[in-house]
């Protein structure tokens, strides 16, 4: 089932959310700054914010059609929502809490149901605490479990993990991708984080001042630095999926080939074997350019490459290089006049090994 | 919340309790007074031996005759209403509230003043000695609607002194408040009922001096039967026996002249 | 003693009406609450009335309207014989009026300050209206709900104003405890008087004690992040 959704809603003077987008089953991420209006369109979805014009459908299943007159109240249109903050009702056992929606079951089934997905979620041995009695990481997880296992046609994610550290955020994604392997729901993960959107997307639509401006795979979105919004929200330009060769324990790094090339780069060490694929971001900003082979420098990456385009925007100058994969640069105007450099030149680029960052250990297959 | 639940239930246990609300009317044969609150020291003995002689149930409810009269306007269930100023009872006679055949003028009040023994003023001088710069406060009942507040305002101007003390004036709600609030002390003096002052309270606590009846127009107090009273035969006995002579000397002990 | 009568009348008049203001007021401070017409603040105002109204003037108001003058009052005393002033029920009516705004504020400042979230979720979550009153909005308010309760019941204990003008000083009937005392102080029986003020004293006590020490806080009303 794909959710269909095209609305406008006014938002404030000279600001109104217009969106069109199409979600089909796996997790679209919906990724834009704060203000932007992403929370509006998922309220909007769930039903908990009214649109002003526009349809909502899930498959053949109208929510909100304002020209004919439907509008699904929220309990009734079987969409899952997880809030930012989880929202688990204080009062009530983790227990209480997920089997919340599943009150016209009867006791057994409730129970068994309430079972398989705490251990989905690796929550069973905690059900029995108050929310005030567990860590962030395992509410998040609790309202996760909350929301599916009333098994929804929809999962809505609002931004679910930015409360979170790194190492947590990592392992419920994990679940989440299980889940979403099991399940086969659209799921709209809200984020401002785009870390977030390649670990778990399939499909990114960036939102920007109410209204989509990049629709694709994480990857055709995030790497067009010409769109200056993308450039900011993304801050990683270079983005390579990339094979595990050989791993160097004593000296805490790991050396890699970027998928479809020979150009190989040294990253710092984590947990993946050999022969993991992996996925390794790099800022514009964090690589230099030599017009000759440098000599005596710390760096271990040093590529060769040739200069294929250079562009001014703004105060920087944007060059994208050939160096068996294809990286983007940027630089300074009087970097790039110091070194008189044209497309077309040969030119040296330098990484630092920590410059590289891993974002996740298993890319995103759709 | 199973507290709650708890609580709520002894509320209602409570609030279920039967009974307290029909006492009064079911008991034998029984009779609702509204008593001007001058009759608070007098009325007593006179209800009680009424109870015994009739085999009846009496309820009084002390208050001020103006209060009384507006409440019957609006259905108050009194049978009788005794009222420190006939013109209330004449009022609810011509408004169809009050059986004119039963107007009793039974008896007309006098005004004191009255001082506590212990207060250090000295009240021989009667009326004068209210310009004392001593005298603080002086209660009286309120002129607005008590019959003994005007009688006790109209006193003042006679004697010319109404101006001389008005800021010194603090009103009672009715009557017998305002005597309670010279017995208190918050009023150092009162012009209070002679009923009152030579009632078995007062009488121990303080000294009266009598206030010459010409001072004021005369405190002319009557009953009167209500016309939606449901016990009108019990209401006539009560006051048939008002009448009886031995009724009358009682009232006459409590200051009470003769209803001329 | 006389005054068990006055007591047990005040104690049951209290009961009666805190039930009937438990009820009112939690739809109505729900709707004050939750609503979102821009006349509910009209609402709000007249339920607040009583507090800024002096009881003499609301006494007058409700004599007014409840006497047998009054179309209410006739209307009642053709279906039920009796008239509506002067009885007990007319006093339940004249306190309920008279302590509203005492059960009401309590409870809507309690559902105010429920994370808004936590009603959402509990939707989204398939629960009716109703179901996310009674298993979100009413546990997580339940102090407030409390409060107004204890509330309604001493405001109505201690009414003397309205209960003279409206009930009329019946014994047994319309007598209160606060007017008995009154009447014992105006008879210049200050040990009755004292009496009966000590047992009152006593019982609100009790009351107050038996709310408060029962009272637990095992959550808050806000989500813990």
């Amino acid at each position: 089932m794909t959710l269909a959704v095209g609305v406008t809603k006014r938002l404030g003077p000279g600001f109104t959310l217009d969106v069109a987008l199409s979600a089909p089953p796996g997790i679209t991420m919906l990724f834009g700054a704060s203000g932007s209006g992403k929370t509006t369109l998922l309220r909007c979805i769930a039903g908990l914010t009214r649109p002003d014009t526009g349809r909502i459908a899930i498959g053949d299943r109208t929510l909100f059609d304002a020209k004919n007159e439907v509008d699904v109240p929220v309990q009734d249109r079987h969409v899952g929502y997880v809030f930012q903050q989880a929202a688990l009702f204080p009062h009530m056992s983790l227990r209480e809490n997920i089997g919340y929606g599943l009150n016209r079951l009867v006791a057994d089934e409730r129970q068994t149901r309430i079972a398989a997905t705490a251990e989905s979620f690796r929550i069973s041995d905690i059900l029995d605490r108050r929310p005030a009695q567990v860590s962030g990481g395992e509410r998040q997880r609790a309202a996760l479990a909350r929301a599916l296992v009333t098994e929804p046609s929809l999962l809505l994610l609002d931004e679910p993990l930015s409360a979170l550290d790194h190492a947590i955020q990592s392992r419920i994604m994990d679940d989440l991708r299980r889940v979403n392997e099991a399940r086969r729901i659209p799921m709209i993960y809200v984020t401002h984080s785009h870390r977030e959107v390649y670990a778990l997307g399939i499909q990114a639509v960036v939102i920007d001042n109410g209204g989509v401006i990049a629709r694709g795979t994480p990857h055709e979105v995030l790497d067009r630095p010409e769109q200056s919004v993308l450039a900011n929200l993304a801050g990683f330009e270079n983005v390579f999926d990339a094979t595990v060769v050989e791993r160097r324990e004593r000296a805490g790094t790991m050396e890699c080939r970027i998928d479809g090339t020979d150009t190989e780069l040294e990253v710092p060490l984590n947990s993946s074997a050999v022969g993991a694929s992996i996925r390794v971001a790099i800022r514009a900003g964090d690589i230099l350019v030599g017009s000759e082979e440098p000599r005596g420098l710390s760096a271990r990456n040093v590529l060769r490459g040739r200069l294929a385009a250079l562009t001014a925007h703004g105060p920087t100058m944007v060059a994208a290089v050939d160096a068996g994969a294809r990286f983007i640069v940027h630089l300074t105007p009087t970097g790039v006049e110091a070194l008189n450099l044209q497309p077309g030149d040969h030119v040296w680029l330098i990484v630092k090994t920590y410059s590289c960052r891993i974002v996740a250990d298993t890319p995103w297959h759709s | 919340m199973r507290w709650f639940v708890l609580l709520v239930a002894v509320l209602a246990m409570l609030a279920a309790k039967s009974g307290y609300g029909r006492v009064a009317a079911q008991a034998r044969r029984a009779l609702t007074v509204a008593a001007a609150s001058d009759l608070q020291a007098a009325l007593p003995e006179v209800i009680a031996k009424f109870e015994r002689e009739s085999n009846a149930t009496v309820t009084v409810s002390f208050g001020s005759s103006g209060n009384f009269f507006a409440q019957i306007q609006n259905g108050a269930p009194y049978d009788v209403y005794l009222s420190a100023d006939i013109d209330y009872p004449k009022q609810l006679i011509a408004s169809g509230h009050a059986d004119a055949s039963s107007l009793y003028q039974y008896a007309r009040g006098r005004l004191v003043l009255w001082t506590r023994k212990d207060s250090g003023v000295d009240i021989s001088g009667g009326l004068r000695s209210l310009t004392d710069v001593r005298v603080m406060r002086i209660a009286i009942a309120n002129p607005k609607y008590a019959p003994y507040g005007r009688a006790a305002e109209a006193a003042l101007r006679y004697e010319k002194i109404y101006d001389a003390v008005r800021g010194k004036l603090v009103l009672g709600e009715n009557i017998a408040q305002t005597a309670q609030l010279v017995d208190s002390g918050n009023a150092s003096v009162g012009i209070i009922a002679l009923s009152l002052a030579v009632g078995p309270a007062l009488r121990a606590r303080g000294t009266y001096s009598e206030i010459p009846a010409l001072a004021h127009p005369p405190i002319d107090q009557a009953a009167v039967i209500v016309s939606a009273s449901a016990r009108k035969p019990l209401a006539r006995e009560f006051l048939a026996y008002l009448k009886r002579p031995d009724i009358s000397e009682h009232l006459h002990r409590f200051g009470f002249t003769d209803g001329r | 003693m006389m005054d068990w009568q006055a007591i047990a009348l005040t104690a049951r008049l209290a009961a009666i009406v805190s039930v009937i203001l438990l009820i009112i007021s939690l739809p109505l401070a729900h709707w004050l609450t939750f609503s979102r017409r821009r006349w509910s603040f009209l609402v709000e105002s007249i339920v607040s009335l009583p507090l800024v109204l002096p009881p003499t003037v609301l006494g007058f108001y409700l004599l007014m309207s409840m006497g047998t003058r009054s179309p209410l009052g006739r209307w009642w005393s053709e279906w039920t014989g009796h008239s509506l002033a002067f009885t007990f029920e007319g006093l339940v009516i004249a306190s309920v009026l008279y302590s509203l705004p005492f059960a009401v504020q309590p409870v809507a400042a309690a559902f105010a300050q429920i994370d808004p979230s936590l009603r959402e979720a509990s939707a989204t979550l398939g629960a009716s209206a109703f179901r996310t009153f009674a298993r979100v909005t009413l546990p997580l308010s339940i102090e407030g709900v409390i409060a107004g309760l204890v509330l309604s019941f001493a405001h109505t204990v201690g009414e003397f104003g309205v209960v003279l003008m409206v009930g009329g000083n019946l014994p047994g009937i319309t007598r209160t405890v606060s007017i008995s005392i009154y009447d014992h102080v105006q008879a210049l029986e200050y040990g009755q008087a004292n009496q009966t003020a000590l047992v009152l004293l006593a019982f609100s006590m009790l009351v107050l004690m038996a709310v408060y020490g029962l009272r637990r806080r095992p959550w808050a009303a806000a989500p813990i992040t």
